[in-house]
C-alpha cells in the first residue's frame, strides 16, 4: 500500500505516537484537500462535540459548585452550534494561512495549508475527551497542555508541511497563533453575547 | 551606579543614563513581579498575609500595579526614549542635568511611593493610588522629562520627526495632562485627600484617565519603543512608514474617548457609555494598522531569527498585542460587558496586554540595547531562549487560567434560585475559583522565573563594563526635493 493511500485518518493522529515521522510523511506527500477534508477533518472534528453533549448530558456543567444541567434540545443546540464552529474555524484557518502563506514563501495550496490545519488540529479534537465529564477545571488542566503540544506541531511541522525555511516558518506560525488568539476569544465573546441574550445556560442580566 | 560626571564631552550621545533607566527598570519588574506573585499566592492561600496590614491582598496588588507600571514600564520608556531621540535626531541630550534629575526624582518616587502604598497611603483611584505629595512630585518630574525629550528633538539635525518620537512624545504630553486634571485634590493630611471632582464626574475622570494611560502609557509609548527598536532589530525599514503616521493620528484621536466603556451600566449618561463603545470599536483599525506593520517589518528579517533572540519575543508581543487590542474593544460592547465585567476575564485580559505585550516587547528590546550599551554580545542565547519560553508558558497558563476562571465565575455571579435570589454566596464563588488561582500562580511563578533569568543574563553581559560611548554620526543627512516624510513606503 503506498503512503498517499493509506486511510487520512490514520496518518494524521499519527501525529499523536510519532510526530516528526508523522509530519515528514504528510510533508512529503500530502492527501488532497479532499481526503484530508472528508477522510480525516470532518470525523475529527465530530469529536468534542459528541464527548461534549455526552458529558453534559449525563453529568452536567461542573463549575466547582452544584452540577448544572440544561434541557435537552439546548444541550443539542450547542452541540450543532460546536460542531458548526468547528468546520468554520478550521476552514477559515486553511484560509488564512493560505493567504499568509505568499508572504512568507510558503507554499499557497489548499492541499498543504489544509493538511497543516488538520495536523495542528489532531491533539486538541483528541484531547477534548475530557469534555465526556464538564468539569471547567478539569478540561483546563488537559486542555493547556494540549493546545501546547499543538503549538509544538505549528512551530515544527509549518516549515516541513508548507515547505518554506525554518526562520519564515517561526514567523508565520507566530502569525497564525495570533489569528487563533483572535478567533479563540471572538468565541469567548460571541458565547458572553448568546448568554446575556437568553441562549443557553440562564443569567440575570 | 557611579555618580555621574557632566564633563562628558558635548559631542557624544549621553548613553549612561540609559544603562542606569535599564537597570532600575529590570529591578523594578523583578520585585513588582514577584509582589504580584505573592499577591496571587494570597489569594490561594489567604494566611501568607501573616496577619501583616502591609502585606494584606488590597495593599500588595496595589504595590505590584504601580511597581511594574511606573517602576519598570515607565523606566523602561522614559530610557529608550532618551536612547532613540538622540539617535532618530543627531544630537546629544538636551540638559543632561535635568535628565539626571528625571532619573533620580523618578527613582525616589518609586521608593517611598512603594513605601506609601504598603503602608496603608491610597487615593483610591485604580492606577492613581498615590497620595498628593507624590502626585505633585511626579508632576514636577514629567514635565522636566517633557524638557528633557522635546529640547532633544526640537534641536535635531534631520528635519523629520522620525515617527517613535512622536508616540514618545504623544506619551509626554497626555500623561501630563492625564495625571494633573485626574490628581486634582484637596489635601486634608500629608497622606489623605479628597478628589475635587463629585461622584460620577469623579468617575467619569478617572477612568478617562485609566483607559489613557492604557491608551498612551502601555500602548502609545511602547509603540514608540516598536517602531525605533523593531526597524533596528530586524535592520530594516518599516514596511509602511505612511501608514505608521495615519495610524498615529487615527489612535490619538480615537483612543482619548473610550474611558467610558469601564462604566457600563453605572449612573452615568447611556450616550457617554456608548460613545465609549463606539469609539473603542474605532480604535481597533489604527491598533491593527500598527500590528500589521510590524509583521510586515519584521517578515523580512527571517534570517536574523537563527542568531537572534531578541526578535522572537518582538514577534511574540506582537501577536498579543494583535489578542489585547481585539479583546479591548470587545469588551467594551455593552452585552460581552455584562458578563466579563469584575470577573477574572479582565484580569486575562490585561495579563495578554501587559505581559504579553509590554514586558515581552521591553525584554526583546533590552536584548538588544544591552550588549550595545556594554559593547559586548550577550553573556548568553540559551537563557535567552529559555527566557522566551518560560515567557510563553507563563502567558499561556496565565490567560487560558483566567479565560476559563472569568466565564465560569460570570455564569455563578448571575444564577439566580427559583424566588430570583442569588444562588451562589461569594465564599461559594471564591471556592469554586480557587484551582484557577493556583494555575495562574504558577503561570506567574514561570514569567517571573523567566524574568529573573533575562536579570542574570543581561547583568552578566554588563559585568564590569562601562557604557560605551557614542558620537552623533558626522555626515550631514541629505535629503531630496520633497522629502519623504510620507512617502517612504516600501
Amino acid at each position: 500500500m503506498t503512503r498517499a493511500s493509506r486511510a487520512p485518518l490514520l496518518r494524521f493522529t499519527a501525529v499523536l505516537v510519532a510526530p516528526r515521522a508523522a509530519i515528514e510523511s504528510i510533508a512529503a506527500d500530502p492527501p488532497s484537500g479532499a481526503r484530508t477534508f472528508f477522510g480525516a477533518a470532518l470525523w475529527l472534528g465530530l469529536f468534542p462535540p459528541l464527548f461534549a453533549y455526552l458529558g453534559t448530558t449525563a453529568f452536567g456543567w461542573r463549575l466547582g459548585v452544584d452540577p448544572l444541567f440544561l434541557p435537552a434540545n439546548i444541550v443539542f443546540a450547542i452541540a450543532v452550534a460546536y460542531f458548526v464552529l468547528m468546520l468554520v474555524g478550521f476552514a477559515s484557518t486553511a484560509v488564512v494561512a493560505r493567504w499568509m502563506a505568499r508572504t512568507y514563501g510558503a507554499d499557497s495550496s489548499w492541499t498543504r495549508s489544509l493538511a497543516l490545519v488538520t495536523l495542528v488540529g489532531t491533539p486538541l479534537t483528541v484531547g477534548s475527551v475530557a469534555h465526556l465529564y464538564p468539569n471547567a477545571f478539569l478540561n483546563v488542566l488537559v486542555l493547556v497542555p494540549t493546545l501546547i503540544w499543538s503549538m509544538y506541531l505549528l512551530y515544527r511541522g509549518l516549515p516541513a508541511v508548507m515547505r518554506t525555511d525554518a526562520g519564515r516558518g517561526m514567523l508565520m506560525a507566530s502569525s497564525l497563533i495570533a489569528y487563533l488568539l483572535v478567533s479563540w476569544v471572538t468565541l469567548l465573546g460571541i458565547t458572553a453575547v448568546l448568554w446575556s441574550r437568553g441562549f443557553g445556560p440562564h443569567v440575570a442580566t | 551606579m557611579s555618580e555621574p560626571s557632566h564633563s562628558a564631552s558635548a559631542d557624544r550621545y549621553e548613553d549612561r543614563i540609559v544603562t542606569a533607566f535599564t537597570a532600575c527598570s529590570i529591578v523594578w519588574a523583578i520585585l513588582g513581579m514577584a509582589a504580584g506573585v505573592y499577591a496571587a499566592a494570597e489569594l490561594v492561600w489567604p494566611q501568607l498575609n501573616l496577619g501583616l496590614p502591609w502585606l494584606s491582598f488590597g495593599r500588595l496588588r496595589t504595590g505590584h500595579t504601580n511597581l511594574v507600571l511606573f517602576g519598570f514600564g515607565v523606566s523602561a520608556l522614559i530610557g529608550t526614549s532618551f536612547y532613540s531621540a538622540q539617535r532618530t535626531s543627531h544630537v546629544r541630550l538636551f540638559a543632561p542635568r535635568l535628565a539626571w534629575f528625571v532619573f533620580y526624582a523618578w527613582q525616589l518616587t518609586i521608593v517611598l511611593g512603594a513605601w506609601s502604598l504598603l503602608a496603608g497611603w491610597n487615593g483610591g483611584k485604580e492606577y492613581a493610588e498615590l497620595e498628593w505629595p507624590f502626585d505633585i512630585a511626579i508632576a514636577v518630574t514629567w514635565v522636566a522629562y517633557g524638557v528633557v525629550f522635546f529640547g532633544t528633538v526640537a534641536r535635531r539635525k534631520i528635519s523629520p520627526i522620525y515617527i517613535s518620537n512622536w508616540f514618545y512624545g504623544a506619551l509626554i504630553i497626555v500623561v501630563a495632562m492625564l495625571h494633573i486634571v485626574n490628581n486634582l485634590a484637596l489635601p486634608a493630611t500629608l497622606g489623605k485627600s479628597y478628589s475635587l471632582f463629585p461622584g460620577a464626574q469623579d468617575a467619569i475622570v478617572q477612568w478617562w484617565y485609566g483607559h489613557n494611560a492604557v491608551g498612551f502609557l502601555l500602548t502609545g509609548g511602547f509603540l514608540g519603543m516598536l517602531y525605533y527598536f523593531l526597524p533596528k532589530q530586524a535592520e530594516q525599514p518599516i514596511w509602511s512608514y505612511r501608514l505608521s503616521i495615519v495610524a498615529f493620528w487615527a489612535f490619538v484621536y480615537s483612543y482619548i474617548w473610550a474611558g467610558p466603556h469601564h462604566l457600563h451600566y453605572n449612573a452615568i449618561p447611556e450616550w457617554v457609555q456608548s460613545l465609549g463603545v463606539i469609539m473603542s470599536l474605532v480604535l481597533l483599525a489604527p491598533s491593527w494598522a500598527t500590528m500589521i506593520n510590524g509583521v510586515m517589518t519584521v517578515s523580512n528579517a527571517w534570517r536574523k531569527l537563527k542568531t537572534d533572540p531578541a526578535l522572537k519575543f518582538i514577534v511574540l508581543a506582537l501577536a498579543f498585542y494583535g489578542l489585547a487590542t481585539f479583546e479591548g474593544p470587545m469588551m467594551a460592547i455593552r452585552s460581552v460587558n455584562v458578563m466579563s465585567h469584575f470577573t477574572e476575564w479582565t484580569i486575562g485580559h490585561v495579563h495578554s496586554g501587559a505581559l504579553g505585550w509590554n514586558a515581552l516587547i521591553t525584554f526583546g528590546t533590552y536584548y538588544y540595547l544591552v550588549p550595545r550599551l556594554a559593547g559586548r554580545p550577550l553573556h548568553s542565547t540559551a537563557l535567552a531562549n529559555a527566557h522566551f519560553w518560560l515567557a510563553l508558558a507563563g502567558i499561556m497558563l496565565y490567560v487560558l487560567s483566567m479565560w476559563a476562571a472569568g466565564l465560569s465565575q460570570s455564569l455563578l455571579w448571575l444564577s439566580l434560585d427559583d424566588l430570583g435570589e442569588v444562588r451562589y454566596s461569594f465564599v461559594d464563588v471564591m471556592r469554586a475559583m480557587a484551582p484557577y488561582y493556583l494555575l495562574r500562580l504558577v503561570g506567574g511563578v514561570l514569567f517571573l522565573a523567566g524574568a529573573v533569568l533575562m536579570a542574570v543574563n543581561l547583568r552578566r553581559t554588563f559585568a564590569g563594563a562601562r557604557t560605551v560611548p557614542v558620537s552623533p554620526p558626522a555626515v550631514a543627512v541629505a535629503y531630496p526635493a520633497a522629502i519623504p516624510a510620507l512617502g517612504a513606503t516600501r
